[in-house]
């Protein structure tokens, strides 16, 4: 069961996250491109007074990818299943209507995290190529909550997505915006490292809330 | 079960949000543009003067410690080595002092003013930990950055900009000219001032991995490395340097037990600053220097603190107020009965981000209350008896308006009771 499960979240997502896939692949291309322009244009030591001390991002064109990523997915995987009834029938089949929800959400998450993995691999990869390894691994934590970003645009999207109360949509929408602009209010390198485990745990909390709406959904009159 | 864990997964993160987003909504919409004040020492009535902006607009007040209001051409020139240039446009140099008389040249040589923030300490902000050793005898106008960068760690490497490699000749020779000094790596700290915009270059301290201060320079592309007498007692926290013209000090040193201290430039002595009641966490030091006294003005964001020293760093006066700005407006006080506590995302004094909480105390029991009696409502109009909302109600009553808003956006539900 959790075999047909997962086939059929694949198949409703396939060719939306294989689009996502080249998008990242895509824009990690562009800031390769853009680094080795900057470098070929400048002068390295000054580039590095830039990173280093003047506190200036490189790479902030990946930024707000994982979280439109996110959103992309879920729209993906739960906005067909809205329509037409067709999500009252899969909470009718034979297994608990919570596990079902998360393992959509799972593997909506894995694939969404998939795609992080490879823009955290990518980063690390392009800036240790002109900076030292500190300078990538500052670049790696600085996109930390860029990538937490894209669980949370993720969830907060099938939450509204799955919500049968139009009311309720906007409530969730807003939240996750909350949780979204939270997640951007840095201006240099490295300054999410002391509240980065509680944002963690914070997000965390998205994952057990997405049983609502489905059970609001199930359960409506 | 789950729907129940589910919405109160969803109840805490609203409160959450709403802990952290309602307040700084507050601050946007009620926040004023108070500064702190500007407090100096008088050199012609020997007292403190001070420049505080005390309501909206430019409702400026220039005042002495002892309360007497000055127009701001008069308050200007109580502290004539600040405004030397406009005392120079009024036709008042040389100034005349008691015995002293001080052209242009003699206040221009003497000026200086030394800061050191929260901001500044290592521990405050993220710091890639890589500097660039610049070369302090440059033989030119201006100082240029290198074209490797220093790695401080079990050894000291240098990495070049251009290739993005280890410079393993340039390592050994720092390494060893460090070693021979009697430095033990690893290298614990390195403190310098980053930037070719500065009167000339110090080059950096660098603390070993037993406490042991060493001053390194690159001269004429070698290392010169000398070893810093630290007095017993005094564990090196943090280092602020500041290279100025005037070649007097070369920054702060800041002390394990909190102690600041002036550093010289030529012997490295340390010069203890009686600063009372500084704490360098939470307070902005500025040392403003003239060619009478030293006067360190040091602030958190409610008290100004103000130390006039003589030209040996011995204290003469001292004076405190409570800024302006720290007044409690209504809207604070309202606040503050309105939510039991907010959730701080920016720290003034780090780089940092973070998530304090700071409570309201028992001021919020109004806000608690209300809040209360309106969840009672909305359970009413639910059809849900209350006792079948206890842990809704207990909610409120830890949260305040904060709970009571994620009730509504998140309301309790038949089956979903609490």
């Amino acid at each position: 069961m959790l075999g047909a499960i997962i086939l059929k979240e694949w198949l409703k997502i396939r060719w939306v996250w294989g689009a996502a896939l080249l998008v990242h692949l895509g824009m990690l291309v562009y800031l390769l491109l853009a680094m080795r322009h900057q470098f070929q244009v400048e002068h390295s030591e000054m580039i590095w007074y830039w990173a280093f001390e003047l506190r200036r991002l490189l790479y902030t064109q990946i930024q707000y990818l994982p979280a439109l990523t996110g959103a992309v997915i879920a729209a993906a995987q739960f906005g067909p299943e809205m329509l037409g009834g067709r999500f009252r029938l899969s909470l009718h089949l034979p297994v608990r209507g919570d596990l079902l929800v998360w393992c959509w959400v799972g593997f909506g998450a894995l694939m969404g995290g998939l795609l992080a993995l490879l823009d955290g691999a990518g980063l690390y990869w392009i800036i240790s190529i002109w900076f030292p390894r500190e300078a990538a691994e500052s670049a790696l934590l600085t996109a930390l909550p860029w990538l937490l970003g894209g669980w949370v645009a993720y969830f907060g999207a099938t939450l509204a997505l799955l919500e049968p109360s139009r009311a309720r949509r906007p409530v969730y929408a807003g939240l996750t915006l909350a949780f979204l602009a939270l997640l951007d209010q840095g201006h240099g390198y490295q300054e999410y490292d002391r509240i980065m485990p509680q944002l963690t745990g914070l997000a965390l909390l998205l994952l057990p809330a997405v049983i609502l709406p489905a059970h609001r959904y199930r359960h409506r009159g | 079960m789950t729907a129940r864990l589910a919405r109160w997964s969803l109840l805490l993160l609203t409160i959450l949000l709403l802990a952290i987003w309602i307040p700084q909504a507050k601050e946007l919409l009620f926040d004023d543009r108070f500064g702190k004040t500007q407090l100096f020492y008088s050199p012609v009535i020997e007292r403190f003067v001070y420049k505080e902006l005390i309501g909206e607009g430019h409702q400026f007040v220039y005042r002495d410690q002892d309360g007497t209001d000055y127009d701001r051409e008069s308050f200007e020139t109580l502290i004539p080595f600040i405004y030397y240039k406009n005392m120079e446009l009024w036709g008042r140099l040389p100034l005349v002092l008691g015995e002293h008389r001080f052209d242009k040249a003699a206040i221009v040589a003497e000026r200086q003013v030394m800061e050191f923030k929260p901001q500044d300490l290592s521990d405050q902000t993220p710091r890639i930990q890589l500097f660039p050793l610049l070369e302090s005898n440059p033989e030119r106008a201006r100082l240029r950055f290198p074209e490797d960068i220093m790695r401080p760690g079990e050894r000291l490497d240098f990495i070049d900009s251009d290739a993005n490699r280890l410079d393993p000749e340039l390592t050994r020779t720092f390494t060893q000219a460090l070693e021979q000094a009697g430095f033990r790596f690893p290298v614990r700290a390195a403190f310098g001032r980053v930037s070719i915009l500065k009167a000339f270059d110090a080059g950096y301290f660098l603390l070993d991995s037993g406490g042991a201060l060493f001053h390194l320079r690159r001269l004429d592309g070698a290392p010169e490395v000398a070893a810093v007498p630290i007095p017993e007692g005094i564990a090196v926290r943090d280092i602020k340097v500041t290279e100025n013209k005037r070649h007097e000090l070369i920054g702060f040193l800041l002390a394990e037990d909190g102690r600041l201290f002036l550093m010289t430039e030529r012997d490295h002595d340390l010069i203890a600053l009686d600063l009372p009641g500084y704490d360098p966490d939470r307070m902005e030091l500025k040392i403003l220097f003239n060619p009478l006294y030293r006067t360190a003005v040091y602030s958190d964001r409610e008290t100004i603190h103000a130390v006039v020293m003589d030209r040996d760093y011995h204290p003469i006066d001292r004076y405190a107020r409570r800024m302006a700005m720290a007044r409690e407006r209504p809207v604070d006080r309202v606040w503050e009965m309105l939510v039991p506590f907010n959730l701080n995302l920016h720290d003034p004094d780090s780089r940092y981000l973070s998530l304090d909480v700071r409570f309201h105390g028992l001021a919020a029991a109004i806000g608690v209350a209300a809040s209360l009696l309106l969840a009672l409502e909305i359970l009413r109009l639910r059809g849900i008896r209350p006792t079948r909302a206890r842990m809704d109600l207990l909610l409120v009553l830890f949260t305040g308006l904060y709970g009571l808003l994620a009730l509504i956006l998140i309301p309790p539900e038949h089956g979903l009771e609490t």
